[in-house]
């Protein structure tokens, strides 16, 4: 079936910005991924969670259908076949669906980059067999999708009507889930990540305490990096609805040395507690952002 | 440059409004919704930055609109510097005191003094300065001089006359001083009551280049009681043989109060002779009659006067009348009187006309001494007589000749206005009538108005043609074109001629109404009579010829006040009438001497004011000359130059394109 979309070739280096006026996830996800994967005709990558692992001594209690019967018939003796643990993990994206995510300057939010960038993770994910959940929070946990290999389509219908819409906060809903990702699988956190560096590592820190791989996408519009803007105007803070007037000729190098600060901060504070960190702004095709997934997903594998 | 309202500077103020608008400008503009003011927030807040100009051009045109358009309203002018700088060389003040008499109203001429001393007490050393006195006309009281002593000194001799203002004589003295000095600044200055009767327009007193004219006004509160006897009629009649004379007096009240329990009075040689009450109403007149008095006398003097009150100057009115004279005529005629002519002489006041009648070899020489005219009517006129005549007419007298069919005259004889020729009948056919009058002429001058005679209506059935003498006058004419009636003067005297008669033989003219009013006339006109004037108006002159030269004696005018003025034998034979009283004009053994009433001009008591801007602007040169100056150079107010220049104008529009800049500037600025 992912054939059917192959006539869509190079969907995944297609501007974002087009992409989100397609307005169907699944379909745009199909295309973006598919082409993803036919490009990675012979990537060492694939099918490596179900690799045989190891053979070990039958003990009273294992699954008979465990054995390896032919290793007993040429050594008579019973054996286990233990194949990769996590072979068929459970994948999970946390995206932050705040009303500072619904911003975009260049024809798409950061909201709606995030989705179409969830939607291609989890079909990623979903072609390798694994479990797919989803979690949308603000300054709460809103939406909710355990992760489950047949989740694929939930996943995706979730995110087509989720809207941002109140103010976020990281810590209070990331405590909550890190609690609540019991088993090993590999979470993905999608926000802007307006908030001390050091909150944000206290925030998200707590995901990676049961052994979950931790990847972290960092979105940012373009304005919001260079804030290219001319007039002198009153802001409004999207989420708290503050208003301060900006002469944006005497802010703007100020402004870009912050961020660029505030970018540099988070890379190394979660590069020091081994997360993987991508800043991705939406004028980046999606390409980039699956290829630092997978890319980060071999570093971990090779680190196990 | 210098500006006549610069209060609207204040409004510079308004400069701001612009900045103001630069700086508040684009926060007006629509909110930026932005994720996160997380950093924005960390940005020191500099609110010095926030006056920063962006636009400078934008900045310039609307200040500078904004203060073109205020100049525009300040009414900037430049000052022509035609004249020394204020403030810088010596001055050459002339001070134009008015002395006529209606500054004698009130406290008017001390205030007039005191500010007459005030300017020469700002006199500095290197000033010079002239003091004029002026009312009908200006006499220099002192000339270009710093001795301010002696301005103290002719101020206090200095008081009110009887004259009436006029400003012109006093700006022309005073643009000849000016225009003779060397001085840098030159200054006029006028101390006046300013009577709007004073100023009968530009009168072309013009100051020269550079003089400032300062106007002082002493018009003070007019609410103070003035009546003024402003005329009398005088009405004599004839009782008991004695001419007598009914005075009636004219008393104005120019004042808003009315003037109630006074009194006036009618003195005669010097002696009050009745006394009226008197009531006037507020701006009102009224007349009083008093008693017949006898003209006793030759010269008889009277006054009439009126308590005293503001201004005493008008009180009195003085006149003098003489006993009627007859104009004294002979008749020459062919021996009986003609009834016509003695009725229509016989008729008549003033003059009287005393009439005698002569055969033409009986007139004697008495007869042509006694007589101011003689009339031939239709007679032969010997060549004895007509020598005669003809000197009498050299010397003065009036001959009036009526050219009937028995007319006659020496051709050797050349005096009368035209040759007598032949009689022309038109006693068949139409008559003739009398056309073409010369209305101009004091005989038929009053004749001239409509329904005040027709000679047209009167038939002539006959008379003599008339060939005029080269420098005789044709004043009428029949309707064929012939003379009818021509005049010539011959030495002193005057020679009229009719070309018909006097009685019904050849035309109706006597039984006509214009025939008593043209033989009035006529007679009037050949004795040179004039009717005596019981008084003039100081300012006027004395015509010393009424009395004749004596042999030995010098003729003498003594004035009102007492001096004595010697006429010389040479010369004009004028005397200017400067006192309000009685000139008496003397001339030998006291015998013939002529007496004259002279009064106050009654206008000048009206003290209705005129705006002093009006004679200065006439003076200055009104409203002319594009550069602030007139033509000739003189000086305007600062109004005035304003008005000319109208820089407002230039500077307002621009203001109004700076704006328009503007709007298209910002336009395009926001475009991009």
């Amino acid at each position: 079936m992912a054939q059917d979309f192959q006539a869509i070739p190079g969907a995944r280096f297609m501007d974002p910005a087009v992409l989100a006026r397609i307005g169907n996830l699944e379909l745009v996800a199909r295309a973006v991924v598919d082409g993803f994967i036919n490009g990675l005709h012979k990537a060492p990558y694939f099918g490596a969670s179900v690799d045989f692992a190891e053979h070990r001594g039958y003990v009273p209690g294992d699954d008979i259908r465990r054995m390896d019967w032919r290793l007993w018939a040429r050594t008579d003796r019973y054996y286990i076949k233990e194949y990769e643990a996590e072979s068929n993990m459970n994948f999970s994206v946390l995206l932050d669906c705040s009303k500072s995510m619904d911003y975009g300057s260049r024809g798409i939010t950061k909201f709606d980059y995030a989705r179409i960038l969830t939607a291609c993770l989890t079909n990623l994910v979903h072609h390798q067999r694994d479990r797919v959940g989803f979690v949308a929070f603000d300054t709460d946990v809103v939406e909710h999708v355990p992760p489950s290999a047949k989740h694929m389509e939930t996943v995706l219908h979730v995110l087509d009507r989720l809207k941002p819409g109140r103010p976020g906060s990281l810590k209070g809903p990331l405590h909550k889930l890190a609690e609540h990702f019991g088993r090993r699988g590999v979470l993905v956190v999608i926000s802007d990540f307006y908030d001390e560096p050091d909150a944000v590592l206290d925030a998200v820190s707590p995901l990676r305490f049961r052994g979950n791989d931790l990847i972290v996408f960092h979105i940012m519009d373009p304005t919001e990096l260079e804030f290219g803007f001319n007039d002198a105007q009153p802001f409004e803070d999207l989420e708290s609805g503050e208003q301060m007037p900006v002469v944006p000729e005497a802010f703007r190098e100020e402004y870009r040395s912050l961020v660029k600060a505030h970018i540099d901060a988070l890379a190394q504070s979660f590069s020091a507690v081994r997360v993987d960190y991508s800043m991705l702004n939406t004028t980046q095709p999606l390409d980039h952002a699956l290829y630092r997934y997978l890319g980060g997903r071999a570093k971990m594998m090779k680190s196990r | 440059m210098s500006f006549l309202a610069p209060l609207f500077f204040v409004a510079l103020a308004g400069l701001a409004i612009p900045v103001l608008l630069h700086l508040t400008q684009r926060e007006k503009k629509q909110i930026v919704h932005f994720p996160s003011l997380m950093f924005v927030r960390r940005i020191p807040y500099q609110s010095v930055r926030r006056r920063k100009i962006h636009n400078w051009l934008l900045l310039f045109v609307r200040l500078a609109a904004l203060a073109l358009i205020i100049l525009a309203f300040a009414r900037p002018l430049i000052q022509h510097d035609d004249a020394a700088p204020i403030g810088a060389g010596s001055r050459e003040v002339v001070v134009l005191l008015d002395n006529s008499y209606s500054m004698g109203f009130g406290d008017h001429w001390q205030r007039a003094t005191a500010a007459a001393r005030d300017q020469f007490a700002k006199l500095s050393a290197s000033d010079r300065a002239t003091l004029v006195l002026f009312s009908s006309g200006a006499d220099i009281q002192m000339r270009s001089t710093s001795d301010k002593t002696r301005f103290n000194a002719v101020l206090d001799t200095a008081k009110p006359g009887d004259a009436a203002t006029r400003y012109s004589p006093a700006l022309k003295v005073a643009g000849s001083i000016v225009a003779e000095s060397t001085l840098p600044r030159r200054e006029v200055v006028i101390i006046s009551d300013f009577q709007r009767g004073g100023w009968r327009g530009e009168e072309g007193a013009r100051l020269p280049q550079g003089v400032t004219i300062t106007p002082i006004s002493v018009q003070g509160a007019a609410d103070r009681p003035n009546l003024s006897v402003t005329g009398l009629s005088l009405a004599r009649s004839t009782f008991s043989s004695q001419e007598r004379l009914t005075v009636t007096a004219v008393v104005t009240n120019r004042t808003e109060r009315s003037v109630s329990g006074s009194n006036i009075a009618l003195e005669t040689a010097g002696l009050p002779v009745s006394n009226k009450p008197l009531n006037v109403e507020p701006g009102g007149s009224a007349s009083v009659s008093f008693d017949p008095v006898t003209i006793s006398s030759k010269n008889f003097k009277g006054t009439v006067r009126l308590a005293d009150d503001a201004l005493n100057a008008d009180n009195s009115f003085n006149f003098v009348v003489s006993p009627s004279e007859p104009v004294r005529l002979t008749i020459v005629d062919r021996g009986s009187a003609d009834l016509y002519l003695t009725r229509a002489l016989s008729i008549g006041e003033a003059p009287r006309f005393d009439a005698v009648a002569r055969q033409a070899d009986a007139v004697s020489d008495e007869d042509l001494k006694r007589s101011a005219v003689v009339v031939l009517n239709d007679v032969d006129v010997s060549a004895g007589l007509a020598r005669r005549l003809a000197k009498y007419v050299e010397q003065g007298g009036g001959l009036f000749v009526a050219a009937g069919p028995r007319a006659t005259w020496p051709k050797d004889v050349d005096v009368l206005p035209a040759e007598i020729g032949n009689p022309v009948d038109r006693t068949r056919g139409d008559a003739a009538r009398i056309g073409a009058l010369e209305y101009g002429h004091p005989v038929f001058e009053p004749f001239r108005a409509p329904r005040s005679g027709d000679f047209s209506a009167v038939p002539v059935y006959g008379y003599r043609t008339l060939t005029p003498a080269k420098n005789a006058q044709v004043l009428a004419r029949f309707d064929a074109g012939a003379p009818a009636v021509v005049e010539r003067r011959s030495g002193n005297g005057r020679v009229l001629i009719w070309g018909s008669t006097l009685d019904v033989t050849w035309s109706d003219l006597p039984q006509r109404p214009v025939f008593l009013p043209f033989v009035h006339r006529a007679i009037r006109h050949l004795a040179n009579y004039s009717e005596p004037q019981p008084w003039v108006t100081v300012g006027q002159v004395l015509d010393a010829s009424v009395v004749p030269r004596g042999a030995s004696t010098q003729r003498v005018v003594l004035t009102p006040s007492g001096r004595r003025l010697p006429i010389e034998d040479e010369g004009s034979d004028v005397v200017e009438l400067s006192e309000k009283g009685f000139y008496e004009l003397r001339g030998d053994n006291n015998q013939n001497h002529f007496v004259v009433a002279v009064n106050v001009d009654p206008a000048e008591a009206d003290l209705t004011p005129i705006d002093p801007k009006e004679i200065v602007a006439a003076a200055t040169g009104g409203s002319t000359g594009g550069d602030g100056s007139q033509p000739n150079g003189i000086p305007l107010t600062a109004e005035a130059r304003e008005k000319n220049q109208r820089l407002w104008w230039y500077l307002l529009v621009a203001g109004i394109l700076l704006l328009g800049v503007d709007t298209l500037v910002s336009n395009r600025m926001a475009k991009t």
